[in-house]
This record gives C-alpha cells, structure tokens and sequence, in this order.
C-alpha cells in the first residue's frame, strides 16, 4: 500500500502539465485530423468525406506553391542563420570588453515580438520613403527605387532577411553554450602548435561544435517550416501568394469558414514536423543528459 | 605580431557589425516615431511628440488596452506554468517515476508542433465554452503551449542541486510539498526566475493563438494590436505605429538588458542539450 502511494504521488505531480497538454495541444490536434475528413464549411451542414480533403489537396495548385515557397524559405534562411550565428558566436566567447553589453544587443531581436519587427522591416522596404530605398539611391546604387514588397524576389527577400535577422542572434547563443564546453586547452594546445585564428576555427573549433550546429539546424527547421508571423504582417503572403507558407495558407482556409481543408492541411504540415522532430529527439541524445 | 592586428580588426568589426545589424531597426523606428511623417529621411526631419499623444492618450485607439492586456494574460500565463512545471520537475529529478524519458521527450516532441495544427480545433473549442475574445482563450493554450520549455529547464536546474539537501529536509520531517517549495524553491531561484521571465516573453510575443482567438481590444493582446494597427486618418500611421512599437519595447528592452545572463542561461539550457 505504502508503494502504491509512492507510485502514485509522483504521477499526481505531473498530472497538471500532462493535462494542461493533453487538453490544449493534444486534443486540438486530434480534433484537427477528425475535422479534415469531414466538409466542414460554416453555413453548410457537416458532411463526412473521408479523405476527399486530402485528395483535393495534392491536386490544388495553392497549395503545392505554399510548400514549395515554404521549403525555399527553410533552404535559404537557416544556412544564412547558422552562418552568421556561428559568426556572432566566435565573436561573443572570446574576453573582449563590454561583452555582456554586446551578448544583451544581440538578444533584442530575438526577445522583441516579430509582429513588431515586422512592421519596422515593413517601413524599411517601402517603396516611396523606406530605409532601404533611401540607402541604394543615396549612394547610388540604383537609380530607381526597388520595389521590394510588390514583386516575387523582392517580397521574397524581405521576408528571409526579416527572419535572419530575428534567428540568427538565437543561433548565436546556442552555438556560443556549445563553444564554451569546447575545451579550451585543446585551442591552447592549437596556439602552441602555432595554429592560426582561422586554422584553429576550422580544424579544431568547427568538428567540436558540430553536434550543437546540427541541433541547431534541426531545431531551426522544424521552427522554419512553420514560419507564419513575420510573413503575415510584412507580405500578407503576397504579392500573388508568392510568399504564401503552408501555415498563412492553411489559416486563409480558417478565415473563409472552411475547417474541413484548413483542418487538412495543417494535419500534413503537422505530420511534417512530427517526422521531423522523432528525427531530432534521436540525433539530439537527450536521454543522454537526463 | 601583424597576424595578431587583423585578427583584432576582425574582431572590433564583427563586433560593430553586431551591434548595427541588431539595433539599426529599432533607431529607425524611433526616429520615425518622433517625426511628422515617415518620409524624414529625403524631406528633412519634423520633430514631434504628436504620435505618442495620440497612442497613449486617444482612447479610440486602444493601444493601452492591447497593452494591459498582454500583460495581464503573459504575466499569469508564467505564474502558472512555472509552478505546474516545478511540481513536475520536482517529480522527475527527485521521485521515484516510471516513464520519466517519456513524459520529457513526450513535451518536447509536443512543442514542436506547428500551431496552425491546433487553431481550428480551439478555435470551436473555446466557442463552444464562450472564451472566445476573453482571457482564458489565450491563458489555457498559452500555458500548454509553454509548459514543454519551462519543464527542460528547471529539470536541469533542479538536477544541478545536491539531493543531500532533499534528505536532510525529509529527516527534519518535511512533505513532499515543503521540500519542494521551501528547500528546492530557494536554492534555486535563479533558475525558476529565469523560466518565468522566458515564459513571459514568450507569451508575449504570441501571434498566432491571439490572432485567431481574439477579435476586439477586450482581450486583444499588443503583437496582433499592432498588426492590425489603423490609426486615426486612414492611411498606414507609421508615426503611431512605431510610437505604439516603442513603448512596447521599452520594459521588454529594459529585462532584456538587466537579466540578459538569466535569460542566456535558461535558453541554453532549455535549448541545447547536445
């Protein structure tokens, strides 16, 4: 009887979070595959149809546009993110002055909402008295203005630099806990050897941190695809639906009343990451460190 | 020697780098909002206070609700999950539990999950319970939705304290619950300090949920406020739009910059593992 108790006390006090989740995240989820096999359309009375959502799916133009903008978006911006966080990172562990100052600098981006960095970025690429425009015909780079939300390359790049711009110093700190549990006697030992920076870097430094730039690569993706924030406020997914992901695509379907084809695919982006995030359970060695 | 002064040049300029490309757009929206009209940059500067008047004093606006609102629903959302996350934490670094591996790569496969997943689904459940524009439509799933990242770190966090401390409460006599919140709860206040602060950015930064669960300034939280920002004279308020922006930022700028090791300290820890 005293085992049972002991048993059950340690479940009683993770039950709250087990059904915190199973009722807001798993529910909704569950809910979400069982509404994708059914027309649902406000106004019109629930039909069930199987897979019929599914059937119209792989056949609708939208939404293979919205995936393959989405995948683009993943292969553009996260190389770029690990890059340039690696970069910040070297820079952030050595002992320069004003260190903490500058590791607080790069953490705004990440820690304002993308909402509002969005719009920033919104005024910035605008086409009559934006940043951008100003900057390339000041200097005279380019003698008309670009413009960058109203066409396929321009809103495309504006939304992938919105996004580096905001990940990349998440990067950064990531690849930085790495570095600092690379041990500094083995880059001792390099300077002794009469290794240069750059050498050091690539043969020493870069092999220790590739489990963390692979985590992070993983983690970046599975949180890449469902980019929905930054697009939404800054492009609308436009011009056209060029920058349509499968997330603003699936909640236009919300907007106009169809759960049914919303509902379906978002249960294939969710199959997606689920995928996905085994994958990354598994190459990250959690259970390792538990 | 000369090796030592590029690697040094290297260095100040990455450093300058940094230091542009993170703050560059927040300069930019200051300056707009402190200008008459957007196009200061070719025209000439037009200083005003004009645009903070209207945001923080023109009632129709309701930046100052989206504002009380997001805090209100991100401060409870972090109260509350910190503590369902530490009696679960609590559990799995300190009881004896079946299915500990489970349950923690359980959450974590969860947060994984892409939100447009789930918004349909909440979006008829909280009709059917009449949460829709109040409250508890963003608190529930906000909670949910971040109890998976405030587990892994206080899981690491508690697993760093000495479990002597735990024993010697219990032969002093000590609950389960006491042990937890006045032997564990202290030691490591740091660590729960900085799950709450995490949680509260990320509550409020939300977008999505509170886009598609809110619909007036009642429970309208400030990201999707300023979203779906439209002035008093019709065409884009820039002005308004990055004064609103502003002083949104100013507390979150203001715990960024003062707790920066915390928050440091707990993304890692929640994030990286390898």
């Amino acid at each position: 009887m005293k085992n049972f108790i002991k048993k059950f006390e340690s479940y009683a006090f993770v039950s709250p979070l087990l059904v915190f989740v199973a009722l807001f995240v798993l529910i909704p989820i569950i809910g979400s595959i069982w509404t994708s096999m059914f027309r649902d359309v406000t106004f019109l009375k629930m039909k069930f149809i199987f897979l019929d959502n599914y059937g119209d799916l792989l056949r609708d133009e939208g939404f293979w546009k919205s995936l393959r903008f989405t995948l683009l978006f993943i292969a553009v911006t996260v190389p770029l993110e690990l890059i340039i966080g690696t970069a910040f990172a070297v820079v952030l562990d050595l002992k320069i002055p004003f260190r903490g100052l500058l590791r607080a600098c790069v953490l705004v981006p990440w820690a304002i909402p993308s909402a509002i960095s969005a719009k920033i970025w919104e005024l910035v690429y605008n086409y009559s008295y934006g940043l951008a425009n100003y900057i390339l015909l000041s200097t005279g780079l380019s003698e008309a203005p670009v413009n960058w939300i109203g066409t396929d390359i321009g809103a495309f790049t504006t939304v992938v630099v919105a996004d580096v711009w905001k990940t990349a110093p998440f990067v950064a700190l990531l690849v930085l806990a790495g570095l600092q549990s690379v041990p500094s006697d083995l880059r001792l030992q390099a300077k002794i050897d009469r290794a240069n920076f750059v050498q050091t870097f690539f043969l020493i430094t870069l092999p220790l941190l590739k489990p963390v730039l692979l985590v992070s690569l993983l983690f970046r993706t599975i949180d890449s695809l469902r980019v929905f924030d930054v697009i939404y406020v800054l492009t609308h997914g436009g011009p056209g639906g060029a920058t349509t992901s499968v997330s603003l695509y699936a909640y236009k379907y919300f907007l106009g009343g169809d759960f049914g084809y919303g509902s379906a695919i978002s249960v294939l982006l969710f199959l997606v990451a689920f995928v996905m995030s085994v994958f990354y359970i598994k190459v990250s060695k959690f259970q390792d460190n538990l | 020697m000369n090796e030592e002064k590029i690697k040094n040049l290297l260095i100040v300029l990455t450093a300058c780098f940094m230091v542009l490309f993170s703050l560059f757009p927040f300069v930019y929206m200051v300056l707009t909002s402190i200008n008459v009209a957007p196009d200061f940059l070719a025209k000439g500067w037009n200083l005003t206070l004009e645009n903070y008047k209207n945001v923080l004093g023109v009632e129709s606006l309701h930046f100052l609700d989206y504002l009380k609102n997001s805090i209100i629903i991100s401060f409870i959302s972090s109260v509350v999950t910190v503590f369902i996350a530490s009696l679960a934490a609590y559990a799995i670094t300190r009881l004896e539990m079946k299915g500990k591996i489970f349950v923690l790569l359980f959450v974590l496969g969860i947060s994984m999950f892409p939100q447009v997943s789930m918004i349909g689904y909440l979006f008829k459940i909280m009709v059917y319970f009449g949460f829709i524009n109040a409250y508890p439509a963003l608190i529930f799933p906000y909670i949910a939705w971040i109890l998976p990242l405030s587990l892994w770190i206080l899981v690491s966090y508690f697993s760093q304290i000495p479990r002597e401390l735990d024993k010697a409460a219990t032969i002093d006599g000590c609950s389960k619950f006491q042990i937890l919140f006045k032997v564990l709860f202290p030691v490591a206040l740091p660590g729960i300090f900085s799950t709450a602060l995490l949680s509260f950015i990320f509550a409020f930064n939300e977008f999505i949920f509170a886009l598609i669960l809110t619909t007036d300034y009642h429970s309208r939280t400030i990201p999707v406020g300023i979203a779906l920002f439209e002035g008093l004279h019709g065409q884009v308020p820039w002005g308004q739009i990055m004064a609103a922006s502003t002083v949104t930022m100013l507390p979150i700028l203001a715990l960024t910059l003062i707790f920066q090791r915390h928050i440091v300290g707990g993304l890692t820890k929640g994030a990286v593992k390898g």
